[in-house]
């Protein structure tokens, strides 16, 4: 072989060889799967670097009324307001050996979070007070399963807002009041 | 032998030392239809009332230590000024209005002792006011002495206790919790209200307003305002309940809370150790907690946990539930409630043998009869505090 050939070839291996090199440390740090607090960036802000979040999302048991925790792993997104919609997406989606206070199909259209108060605004689609079944615990299950998970995974947000296509709205099936924010009420945790 | 002496001698003591002086705070607030002046002592006091076209005068037949960090509201409609005048053997307040007014209503309140003036502006009477409203106002029948304990007032002055308020849950095109036997709460409500309401008048002799009688659509405010406006000393707001889980079951008993409505005054009370009166001194003394205020119901908080409590006794007795207690919860239809008032949950709606049993009549007569008896227990209890 010519060294006219050979010199290419051999600097296309030395390429090749950096290349994976740094894909195979890359995708070993992913396996990993670094766990970083939930709260060392503030909305708005990006994330340094890629990797991976755990939350602990909790759901209602069919017993005692309390919610026992299951612990998610996702890949952190570029923005905190992001993550809120990973969580809140996990919780909706809810988990096939719990039960969920969600009904069916209910979607959050947007949220904001008003750094100053500590408080998230969930903005959600008009099928919530349509589909919502009714009964204060089934209420109060609702309420404080969106409420507690968000403030227990996020220690920046202290109270919770609820609209609906907007609006506020005075209750969602006749019992509490939601035109003020809520706070969370963890006695409804198992553990934590 | 010595100590034994000098015990006799500290005791005889005590008693030569006279008790300390009376303590008296005062309290004001705006509401959506009035203004409303507390009166509050540490302990029990006579007072009279004298009223001047703009002012107000409460005469308190002792002397007393006034906390003067009564705070009123900027831009108060009502209220101008209160000025307090202490002398050698009474304690006189006067309140200025910026209106002509007229007392809508005074209650008086114990643990703590107090005295509640709901004021409105203009001059017209209650009388005139009730013509004026959809609800034709009842003839208030006698009181009958037929609860142990509870007798009726004999000097001639108005009984403590004269109407209750009975709110059927839902109604009209608001079905509330549907079971799945196509069961649904509005039907039970308005039932279980019904019964309720014979039981109280037969019983009791008391008035009773609904706050709706008929399958009919009534926003969550106006059934409030219909026990404001009749000046119900109870409200009762009936439901039936239901869960996503299907095993969930019992009564449970709401009163509202303060919790879910003011955090940072409920947290820095936890701080400090605080009563429920303590917190209502911390929202008045800082002007972003004055949500509270808000909540007419602030005021009755005590009296409603009491109520909710006799209420659930009955209940668990009724349905072998000893272990279910009352509970707290940010409810619209209580928080402008100016009376104790409390939400009742008898059964769960999504559980099948629940709602079988809620089909029953004779288990809807054992569930109002119950009701009954906790609203009874209640009336006794604050009739035997009052008359202390």
């Amino acid at each position: 072989m010519s060294k006219k050939i050979l010199y290419p070839l051999l600097a296309l291996a030395l390429v090749f060889f950096i290349t994976s090199l740094a894909v195979f440390i890359q995708s070993s740090r992913s396996a990993k799967k670094e766990i970083a607090p939930s709260v060392d960036t503030q909305p708005g802000e990006e994330f340094k670097a890629s990797s991976f979040i755990k939350f602990k999302v909790f759901f209602f048991g069919e017993s005692q009324g309390l919610m026992k925790p299951v612990v998610y792993e996702i890949e952190r997104p570029r923005l905190k307001e992001e993550l809120y919609s990973r969580l809140l997406d996990i919780m909706l989606r809810g988990d096939k050996n719990f039960i969920s206070p969600v009904p069916e199909g209910v979607k959050v259209r947007s949220l904001y979070f008003v750094a100053e108060e500590n408080l998230l605004v969930l903005d959600f689609g008009d099928e919530l007070t349509a589909r919502f079944g009714g009964g204060t615990t089934a209420e109060m299950e609702f309420v404080y399963f969106i409420v507690d998970n968000l403030c227990f995974n996020f220690k920046e947000i202290k109270k919770v807002k609820f609209l609906v296509m907007g609006n506020p709205i005075k209750t969602l099936g006749g019992h509490l009041d939601l035109e003020s924010p809520f706070y969370p009420d963890f006695s409804y945790f198992d553990e934590q | 032998m010595k100590k034994k002496w000098l015990l006799h001698i500290l005791f005889l003591l005590t008693l030569l030392i006279p008790g300390h002086a009376l303590s008296l705070q005062v309290r004001v607030s705006d509401h959506e239809d009035y203004s409303r002046f507390v009166l509050q002592g540490d302990r029990e006091f006579d007072y009279e009332l004298t009223e001047g076209k703009n002012t107000l005068q409460i005469l308190v037949k002792k002397k007393a230590d006034v906390d003067d960090n009564t705070v009123i509201p900027r831009d108060s409609r009502l209220f101008q000024d209160i000025a307090c005048k202490i002398e050698k053997k009474s304690t006189i307040f006067t309140i200025r209005l910026k209106s002509p007014f007229r007392i809508d209503k005074h209650v008086v309140l114990v643990q703590p002792f107090r005295v509640v003036l709901d004021l409105v502006a203009g001059e017209e009477s209650p009388a005139e006011k009730r013509e004026e409203t959809d609800i034709p106002a009842p003839v208030i029948p006698n009181l009958k002495t037929d609860i142990q304990g509870l007798d009726p007032d004999k000097s001639g002055k108005k009984t403590v206790f004269d109407t209750i308020c009975l709110d059927p849950g839902h109604g009209g095109s608001d079905l509330g919790a549907v079971g799945s036997g196509k069961t649904f709460e509005k039907d039970i409500t308005l039932k279980v209200a019904q019964k309720l309401r014979r039981y109280i008048e037969a019983k009791l002799g008391l008035r009773v307003v609904l706050a709706r009688d008929s399958d009919a659509d009534i926003p969550l405010d106006s059934r409030v305002a219909v026990a404001n406006n009749q000046e119900a000393q109870i409200f009762i707001s009936i439901h039936v309940n239901s869960s996503s889980r299907k095993s969930a079951n019992g009564p449970e008993t709401y009163f509202v809370s303060l919790k879910a409505t003011d955090q940072d005054a409920f947290n820095l009370a936890q701080q400090e150790n605080q009563s429920l009166d303590e917190i209502e001194k911390i929202a008045a003394e800082d002007e972003l907690k004055m949500i509270l205020w808000n909540m007419a119901q602030a005021e009755y908080i005590r009296e409603s946990s009491k109520l909710a409590e006799f209420i659930q006794a009955e209940l668990n007795d009724l349905l072998n539930t000893s272990n279910r207690g009352v509970k707290q919860a940010p409810f619209r239809v209580l928080m402008r409630a100016a009376m104790p008032a409390v939400l009742i949950e008898i059964a769960f709606l999504s559980n099948p043998a629940e709602e079988k049993k809620l089909k029953d009549e004779s288990f809807l007569d054992d569930v109002a009869a119950s009701i009954y008896q906790g609203i009874s227990r209640f009336i006794v209890f604050q009739s035997n505090l009052q008359n202390k």
